[in-house]
């Protein structure tokens, strides 16, 4: 007896911290589409400030203030969604945006389990925003943006224009090796036809249940794994870069840890991913150069890996197969001499994916590779929220804040914040991504109360150190 | 026979009344002479009762109303928004007394302790005190989760909260706050004292009921349901736990020595989804309302058939008696409200 209209498609938008998706998202709240959307926001932070940075789009806006969206958001999506339900002018889609933090997995699949929402929403896709200047960064140290990548149907590679073609190359192929389905889309600061993003009308339950599955496949001490057909003879390999020995004296990589303060986001600035370290390979023989001898020798990958290493130095030698070796590639330019006693195939595993330091057999090309899930675990990333009704001083907000990004500018992902500036009847927001930092006057406050709401989110951070700065920027 | 049948109603319709939004909730007045309404694309209108009855628009929230809940002895009712804001209403002028945000998050549940002192809100992930007039008297520390339901036990002393993995009763003494913490891992969708005040029920996401010995704390589990226990409710004295997940209502008999172990009552006739149902005040009748287009009056103790089936306009979203249990108001989605009445036959 009941009408049971068609349903409503829904996109998942997700995408890593300072993606773009609050961009994306304040384009299609004030962009002239034709269309009606509802934005439901996820914020992981304990205050809400992603609805006080949409501007002017109160009306549209949906907020569900509820930490990470894997575990407790779910009841609470649903209730908004049931809430958008009792529209009887309804909605032509419902995008939710889901904390940079999150992994959408849990989210798709609502949609599937929960009888009430697969009876009124149709999902129609998830679309992962990457930030192009961060992603390489990101994907090596953490677990979530490969994740995020892994579930989209729709990668909007973002930023495109701050880096350069090399790189894009290397991402893209990095996402494809990560989801080898999702379509790509290179956008600069977010501008992308909203067509693109709310009609990709792909999703596919098999195909999200098949990547979690991937995830769960058992862990693996290496990352990457390839097999070449060499001749007899030395054979280098080598990290990309030139050698550059004043780098090796000093140690560690300098971090450019000058302030930006011109907000120059062209300036050629380098997240350096690696300034240690060792990296774990190891080589085998194999029958021959196929895919298939690949797979067969993975079992006899994981014992080698499991034996001691050799630590070779930069210039080093690796003279035996098989062998476990711990080569340094700390340095750009570094190499190693392979020394092959029989033509034949050969496989090297990598602990990390040789990608990241560049690494290349000189002169030769895997005839066949693969990737194997890894499985870095998220360790202390949290967010700090501060709300202060106090008004704050500006100078010493500025100066809390070069403080901030030149100590921890590297440990803070994310920040973002809604500021109640003394003296000032707009509010300010800014929104920071690692050392670089925007800040601008937005509507004013009007009516509403004056309040600072900031979040910070990032590794190891501190509480009591944020709060101490924000004391010592409230005005006296 | 003749007084054999006059134990036996129905529902009679009385009134019907275009409010022109889905109906979120409606509350009647402690007199009865009144109903407030909340909608779900934000309309807030009031009901006189009388010849006609007449419905009045005074005023909205924007993005949708959550809540409605009146002030127990007075003329004074509180709403709250997806918008945000709490608004407060005086109803014997339809107007509007104060409207506050007391977050960023969207109040989802309101509830005021029996003595109308207090309104309790829960937004987010707190929960406040407000005075009567609206002052704030106290918040909460916020919880892990988001509050998705709070109310008052029938003392007043005590207020539930629902989240995701516990209850947690806040115990108000003076100004003092105890909070005790009733744990299961799973989202509590309810928060339900029973009247007598010897046990604390909640519908739960993972498909289960669970109700504690207060003054044991001992937790009982009730299994079997379909999906998420989204309807929990106690009858008048106690003696019955409703629930449902679906198109039937599970009863769990509380006399002799309680449900556990025992087969529950089914009370089945829907035949799809039940999203509303209220038991009357004072007395043994049970209301349901369903996705089916239709009204079942119960009387649970003498019966496991309907008393009266009535058939309204379309799907029902609320089903609320009023005080004093003679009268039920039946909202629907697409905007209708039917006043019945309570008769003999």
């Amino acid at each position: 007896m009941s009408v049971t209209p068609s349903r409503v498609p829904v996109t998942v938008l997700t995408g890593f911290l300072g993606s773009g998706k609050t961009t994306l998202l304040n384009r299609i709240l004030s962009e002239k589409h034709g269309k009606r959307i509802a934005v439901i926001e996820n914020e992981f932070g304990e205050v809400g400030v992603d609805s006080e940075l949409v501007i002017g789009a109160e009306e549209e806006l949906f907020e569900t203030n509820n930490g990470c969206i894997c575990c407790t958001v779910r009841g609470d999506l649903i209730r908004i969604l049931g809430q958008l339900m009792k529209r009887r002018d309804r909605f032509d889609y419902i995008l939710i945006e889901t904390t940079g933090m999150a992994d959408p997995g849990p989210v798709a699949q609502t949609f599937f389990l929960d009888d009430e929402l697969k009876n009124q929403f149709q999902l129609d896709a998830i679309v992962t925003m990457v930030d192009a200047r961060h992603f390489e960064q990101h994907v090596d140290e953490l677990n979530e943006p490969a994740e995020q990548v892994a579930f989209a149907d729709l990668v909007l590679l973002n930023k495109t224009d701050l880096v350069d073609d090399a790189a894009l190359a290397r991402i893209e192929s990095r996402i494809r090796g990560i989801n080898g389905t999702a379509k790509i889309h290179r956008t600069k600061n977010a501008d992308v036809p909203i067509e693109k993003v709310l009609n990709v009308g792909a999703f596919d339950l098999n195909r999200a249940l098949a990547v979690d599955e991937a995830f769960l496949e058992p862990e693996y001490p290496f990352e990457w794994g390839g097999v070449y057909a060499l001749a007899a003879g030395d054979h280098l390999l080598k990290t990309a870069g030139e050698h550059d020995h004043h780098s090796h004296e000093h140690g560690a990589h300098e971090h450019g840890h000058e302030h930006h303060d011109n907000h120059d986001h062209n300036d050629g600035h380098d997240h350096e991913g690696h300034k240690h370290e060792d990296l774990d390979v190891v080589l085998l023989p194999l029958p021959e150069a196929t895919p298939a001898a690949l797979n067969d020798a993975i079992e006899k990958a994981v014992r080698a890996f499991a034996e001691p290493a050799t630590v070779v130095p930069c210039h080093g030698a690796l003279p035996e197969i098989p062998a476990h070796y711990a080569i340094d590639v700390s340095h750009p330019g570094a190499d190693f001499k392979l020394k092959i006693a029989k033509p034949g195939a050969y496989a090297l595993f990598c602990e990390h994916h040789p990608a990241e330091f560049g690494l290349h057999l000189h002169g030769a090309n895997p005839a066949a590779e693969r990737r194997f899930a890894s499985h870095h675990h998220e360790d202390d990333i949290a967010s700090i929220g501060i709300s202060d009704p106090r008004p704050l001083d500006p100078a010493k907000v500025n100066q809390w804040f070069d403080y901030l990004l030149k100590s921890r500018g590297q440990d803070i992902f994310r920040m973002k914040g809604v500021l109640n500036v003394k003296g000032e009847d707009r509010r300010q927001v800014f929104h920071g991504v690692h050392m670089m930092f925007d800040a601008q006057a937005e509507r004013p406050w009007g009516q509403a109360p004056r309040v600072s709401n900031l979040v910070f989110i990032g590794r190891g951070l501190d509480r009591a150190e944020f709060e101490a700065g924000f004391e010592s920027a409230v005005a006296k | 026979m003749a007084a054999k049948q006059s134990l036996s109603v129905a529902l009679e319709p009385r009134a019907s009344l275009s409010f022109d939004d889905y109906v979120t909730d409606c509350a009647w007045s402690p007199d009865g002479t009144r109903l407030a309404v909340a909608g779900g694309e934000g309309k807030v209108a009031l009901v006189s009762v009388g010849d006609p009855f007449a419905l009045q628009q005074i005023g909205e929230h924007l993005l949708g109303a959550l809540a409605v809940a009146w002030q127990p002895r007075a003329q004074r009712f509180a709403t709250s928004g997806q918008d945000g804001y709490i608004a407060l209403w005086d109803a014997t002028g339809g107007t509007q007394l104060k409207r506050w945000k007391p977050g960023v998050a969207a109040t989802q549940s309101l509830a005021w302790s029996p003595d109308g002192e207090l309104l309790a809100s829960a937004a987010g992930k707190v929960v406040c005190l407000w005075s009567a007039g609206g002052d704030k008297v106290h918040a909460f520390a916020p919880a892990a989760s988001t509050a998705v339901a709070v109310t008052f036990d029938k003392p007043g002393t005590d207020i539930g909260v629902a989240l995701n993995g516990e209850i947690a009763v806040h115990r108000v003494e003076k100004s003092r706050y105890e909070t005790r913490r009733y744990k299961w891992p799973a989202a509590c969708l309810t928060v339900n004292f029973s009247g007598n005040g010897r046990f604390l029920a909640s519908g739960m996401a993972d498909g289960t009921l669970h109700f504690w010995n207060r003054s044991t704390g001992k937790d009982s589990q009730m299994r079997g349901y379909d999906g998420k226990v989204q309807l929990v409710g106690w009858s008048d004295n106690s003696r019955y736990l409703a629930s449902s997940a679906g198109n039937d209502v599970v009863l769990w008999d509380f006399s002799g020595r309680g449900p556990e172990g025992t087969r529950p009552i089914v009370l089945s006739g829907h035949t799809d989804r039940i999203d509303s149902f209220h038991w009357q005040p004072g007395g043994e009748h049970f209301i349901t309302g369903g996705r089916d287009w239709r009204v079942s009056l119960w009387r649970p103790a003498k019966a496991r058939q309907p008393v009266d089936v009535q058939m309204v306009d379309g799907e029902i979203s609320a089903v609320r008696w009023s005080p004093d249990g003679k009268r039920v108001a039946i909202g629907e989605k697409q905007g209708r409200l039917t006043i019945f009445d309570l008769v003999a036959r």
